[in-house]
């Protein structure tokens, strides 16, 4: 049986292969999915009256003429100081607008403060001020707090940066709503964050201790969900969902389930997953009559849907201020209000959130049921764990045979002998003439350990070279250093490089097969934490470390092309993704988000090791 | 034999008549109305009972049979089961909600953390939790071994005890039992007009469970040459400003209660409406008081007019501004929680005081959460200052059983900040200890500071996440189960039991 599998593993292999792709681009089929449904009986999304009306959008139309007059006054809390050339508290003088969001929160009668924050990366120190407010709920313990947050600026991947002053006004429109009743069971926090993704980071990280800044002076309980706020047009016509979280976590798939059918039955309005209107894919290249077919229209529509999804989850970055909550164990979600000409404003997303907030108000335990592992193609439908997770093992698994096919293989040689021996022959063909001669050989363990320790030795390095100041302050001369260095460190494996003994296995076919197991075991364990990012692995991984060669026998000069590539795989980022790559320390940095040092301590020494597999 | 029985009869007639003579009975009543500085109003509603020259009953005596007790205002109820367990001081209260000491000062009964608490001066007995749970339809059965303490310091009787026999007090607190309409009727029925006249009418469910934080306390007490005292509270603070659209803090017994006085009580002795008056803005308060002097005006129910709705106009709308806190001491507790099985508890103490406070600071928590004692720090305006601490005291938790006791003397400096932290570690539970709605977490009790020689101080609750399983799908499964159970047995207990007879109606019809 064992034997016959043994057989049959080139062909195995190779189907698991190609099965573990197709089925990484079957992910957006329709067919994969499901559409969305409420777990949680507790829910009842839309099962309320809202109460929320042309007042309250009257009082959000006021704080809004309020801060867009701030705005022009260039009020601004946010300064990029340099530290060494501006002392610290030139940064602290402009924080007026975060005083005016303090003194609106308190004349709704919620206790409020603002909060200085700073962090600096590299040699540039950032600073803004939070404002934010508790509102105790009557009869409430305090235990349980919902939050309501907005950040001063608009929700962006890269590139131009807008105000979400809309956002801020229904935020502060709604604490004075909120407050006037009575049904609330837990508290309600609203939080306003300076910048984009650094104020709510500091407020959330003052909130649960986690740094030791200085304590809030106002507090609640634990924060069970929470809603971000993105609104920064004059109107919309739909309303996106962006949920994304630090390191690739998702937000239990019942909060935006529930929010989907709140907007579409309370509010009106249609709901989108990201900020594009999902009708339609252009995609020029492809003949018009594959084109215009319904099937792939819906197909391309829901890939582009899951690109980006594995666009924000694999790199762990989180798709919007929300993201941030997920490292406390908090549910929340962007509300991202799409921008159009029409027909909805404030009074539709006042509803919506109100609801929705109704909502969140009747869970009586933390929502749960393992509803965190998904993949939304578009808003209504989603893949389970079930139906996308076997695409990256089954390269794992790949992997994982070629690994040990190889570890098997290095540990037997064949000889020329016609002596017949009755041990270790467990290819014995008696119909052949000439019956090869299997011999067990030793296999160089302890060296090959050595060099993978090194490589990953030398990631850890890169990694806290790359995160040192130094670096990011001058990133273009380090980069070619650090580049140089990564190619040429490794070469001095090639001293290890012995004569072929018959008794002993090659060195770079044991190191290839721990490299291909090692491999596997990664992708493997990433695949439930962060799925996208163990989808990426898979592809740069799988291939190129089962094509790498260990066989002895090949020329220098391809040798030295088959090394350069594997060098240009390995750190060719450095050179090429210069702004992806600052992005992502300062990812590090300021959020924590993991994906710089697995880039640097896992991916880096893996592809260095087959590098190394073809020099030995 | 008949003779024997009207004899007897006399006899226990005669003794009774002796008890009422010597014990009589007085019923007060009275509600205090006072504006708060955040636009809130507080109202206590305060009804007690004195048994005149009633001793509480000897806790060494309780296997022998207890002397005869007949009251006329003295709740039955309630005296019976002071009288069965031998309780000579209880104070039971169930509150709902933050008590804002900042902005609503010191409430006018001290007990109010969130939740039921329990405590009693008792002899060497059970604490008669599961009577009381029965009488006020609470769940205090759960205030068992695992909730309860003895922290003396803090907990000293209100009363007198009795010098013949040895007391001890009993402490627990149940920090998620929530209040509601069925324990305010229990509470109604231990009042002799019981709802239907004099202030106990203003205990409107409506309204009184709508404030922003209501709470009824239920306190026994021994004065020692005075007698038994049962003292029955109601405080609410309700919201005047809770709608956004009104500007002015006015209230009226109306707005309060939803209901207007009719008539008195007549069993009350006294019956009065106490209103605090606001200083620094005009006002018109209405009908007349009875009495009006020391920013305070005074109705006597049973003197003025009824039906009487008291109602405090303001002539300007309420201005909202950052006024210091009314308190003594700034209270903020907060338990960080970093990972699933470690935490860190800080509470921050801020002194407005020109002058030094010294305060007990007391913790009484559930085995699930444990201290590392080593690890108590404490900082006064972020410098480490460990002097501040004095007779520590700490009995650790033993885990299924006993709860953590640990009190503190802190000494504050004027007009500074003391923060106080220590490590935490979480239990790991057996599933079986796990509570239905596992995922919402352990509510943990309220910590006291007792400010010395000031009412004590409660800090709001918290919530605790212990490791939890997912229980979605074993409970959903355990729960068709047993469906599946149920459906089989009800069926198949329908066919044993169940007679099978055939009726020949057809035959008779053609007869």
């Amino acid at each position: 049986m064992i034997q016959k599998f043994h057989q049959r593993l080139p062909v195995i292999k190779i189907i698991l292969f190609l099965v573990g792709y197709l089925w990484m681009v079957a992910i957006p089929l329709p067919e994969l999915g499901r559409t969305t449904y409420i777990d949680e009986n507790a829910l009842q999304p839309a099962q309320v009256s809202t109460y929320w009306n042309w007042g309250d959008v009257h009082t959000a139309d006021k704080y809004l003429e309020d801060l867009e007059k701030l705005r022009d006054r260039n009020a601004t809390s946010r300064e990029y100081v340099q530290s060494t050339t501006v002392p610290h508290t030139l940064a602290y003088t402009f924080d007026r607008r975060a005083d005016y969001i303090k003194n609106e929160f308190q004349r709704a009668g919620l206790s409020a403060a603002t909060q200085k924050y700073s962090f600096s990366v590299g040699n540039t120190d950032l600073t803004g001020a939070n404002a934010y407010a508790v509102s105790s709920s009557p009869r409430a313990s305090g235990n349980e707090a919902m939050v309501i947050a907005a950040s001063w600026i608009r929700r962006h991947d890269e590139g131009e940066e807008e105000l979400n002053l809309r956002g801020i006004s229904t935020v502060l429109a709604l604490a004075k709503f909120l407050k006037g009743y009575s049904l609330w069971a837990k508290d309600i926090v609203f939080v306003v964050g300076d910048g984009y993704l650094d104020g709510m980071q500091a407020w959330l990280s003052a909130y649960h201790g986690a740094t030791q800044s200085k304590e809030l002076p106002h507090s609640s309980g634990v924060i069970w969900n929470a809603l971000a706020i993105d609104y920064a047009c004059h109107s919309f016509s739909h309303l996106g969902v962006f949920h994304e979280g630090v390191n690739g976590r998702l937000p239990n798939q019942d909060l935006i389930n529930s929010f989907e059918r709140i907007s579409r039955y309370t509010g009106g309005v249609p709901v989108v997953l990201y900020d594009h209107v999902q009708d339609h894919v252009s995609l020029p290249w492809i003949p018009k009559f594959i084109r215009t077919n319904p099937t792939f229209q819906k197909y391309a529509t829901n890939a582009k849907n899951v690109l980006r999804h594995v666009g924000y989850q694999a790199p762990g970055t989180p798709s919007g201020i929300h993201g941030l909550f997920h490292q406390y164990r908090i549910d929340a979600f962007t509300m991202y209000a799409v921008c159009a000409h029409g027909p909805h404003g404030f009074h539709a997303l006042g509803k919506v959130i109100e609801s929705t907030l109704r909502t969140m108000n009747n869970l009586l335990e933390r929502l749960h049921a393992s509803f965190f592992f998904y993949i939304l193609t578009d808003a209504v439908h989603f893949n389970k764990i079930g139906s996308y997770l076997p695409s990256a093992i089954l390269i794992s698994i790949a992997l994982m045979f070629h690994g040990l096919d190889t570890w098997v293989a290095a540990g037997w040689t064949v000889e020329e002998d016609e002596s017949p021996s009755s041990d270790e022959k467990p290819d014995e063909k008696p119909s052949e003439a000439k019956t090869p001669k299997w011999t067990r050989r030793q296999r160089p363990v302890l060296p090959v350990l050595s060099i993978m320790a090194a490589t990953h030795l030398l990631g850890t390095v890169l990694f806290l070279l790359l995160s040192s100041n130094y670096t990011l302050a001058s990133y273009q001369t380090t980069s070619y250093i650090l580049f140089t260095a990564l190619a040429v460190i490794p070469l001095g494996a090639a001293l290890l490089r012995t004569e072929q003994q018959p008794h002993n296995a090659p060195l770079s076919t044991v190191l290839k097969a721990l490299n291909l197991c090692f491999a596997s075991t990664i992708i493997s364990i990433l695949s439930v934490l962060n799925f996208s990012l163990a989808l990426t692995l898979s592809i740069t991984l799988g291939v190129p470390l089962v094509a790498s060669s260990a066989s002895p026998t090949t020329k220098w000069p391809i040798k030295g092309i088959q090394y350069s590539l594997y060098i240009l795989l390995a750190a060719g980022w450095l050179l090429f993704l210069p702004e992806q790559t600052k992005s992502v320390l300062w990812n590090w940095e300021v959020l924590s988000v993991w994906f710089a040092p697995v880039v640097c301590v896992v991916y880096v020494p893996l592809v260095l090791q087959a590098a190394i597999v073809n020099l030995l | 034999m008949k003779l024997a029985h009207l004899w007897g009869f006399i006899v226990l007639f005669n003794t009774s008549c002796l008890c009422r003579a010597q014990l009589s009975e007085y019923f007060n009543e009275r509600l205090s109305i006072k504006p708060l500085k955040d636009g809130k109003i507080a109202s206590t509603l305060t009804f007690t009972t004195v048994l005149k020259n009633g001793t509480p009953r000897d806790p060494g005596l309780l296997h022998t049979e207890d002397e005869s007790q007949h009251y006329r205002l003295f709740p039955l109820a309630l005296g019976q089961i002071l009288r069965e367990y031998g309780v000579t001081e209880m104070h039971l209260t169930l509150n709902a909600g933050k008590w804002n000491y900042d902005s609503w000062g010191q409430p006018a009964e001290a007990g109010v953390g969130n939740g039921a608490e329990l405590w009693a001066w008792i002899g060497d007995g059970a604490l008669a939790r599961n009577a009381l749970a029965g009488l006020f339809c609470s769940s205090l059965g759960s205030l068992d071994e695992l909730r309860t303490t003895s922290p003396v310091e803090v907990f000293r009787p209100e009363g007198s005890l009795p010098s013949s026999s040895l007391h001890q007090l009993r402490h627990a607190s149940h920090p998620s039992e929530s209040v509601c309409t069925e324990n305010l009727t229990p509470f109604i029925k231990l009042l002799p007009c019981k709802s239907s006249a004099g202030l106990a009418s203003l205990l409107n469910p409506h309204k009184l469970f709508d404030a922003n934080w209501h709470g009824m306390g239920v306190h026994v007490l021994w004065h020692e040459g005075e007698g038994v005292e049962v003292r029955l509270t109601f405080q609410t603070v309700s919201d005047p400003l809770r709608s956004s659209f009104i500007r002015k803090q006015d209230w009226s017994l109306e707005s309060l209660f939803g209901r207007k006085v009719e008539k008195a009580c007549r069993a009350a002795g006294s019956s009065h409406i106490q209103v605090a008056l606001p200083r620094n803005t005009p006002y018109n308060i209405s009908p007349q008081p009875t009495v009006a002097e020391n920013d305070e005006a005074l109705y006597d129910i049973q003197a003025v007019n009824k039906p009487i709705n008291v109602a405090m106009q303001y002539m300007q709308e309420f201005q909202r501004q950052d006024l210091p806190s009314s308190a003594t001491l700034s209270i903020q507790r907060t338990l960080k929680e970093s990972s699933q099985s470690h935490g860190q508890l800080s509470v921050i103490l801020r002194n407005h005081q020109p002058n030094p406070v010294q305060a007990i600071y007391l913790e009484t928590m559930p085995w699930i959460v444990q201290f590392y004692l080593h690890t108590l720090t404490a900082t006064v305006n972020d410098i480490p200052q460990p002097s501040v601490f004095s007779n520590l005291s700490y009995i650790p938790a033993i885990p299924h059983s006993r709860p953590t006791t640990f009190h503190v003397l802190l000494s504050i400096p004027a007009n500074s900040t003391l923060r106080l932290t220590m490590d935490v570690t979480k239990a790991f539970l057996r599933y079986t200890e796990h509570p239905p709605d596992a995922q919402r977490g352990w509510d943990l009790p309220p910590a006291i500071i007792y400010p010395l020689d000031q009412p004590r101080m409660y800090t709001p609750t918290l919530l605790v996440d212990l490791a939890t399983p997912d229980f979605s799908m074993p409970y959903n499964v355990i729960i068709f189960t047993c469906t599946l159970v149920a459906f089989i047995f009800g069926s198949i207990f329908n066919l044993l039991t169940r007679k099978f007879v055939v009726v020949s109606v057809a035959l008779k019809g053609r007869d």
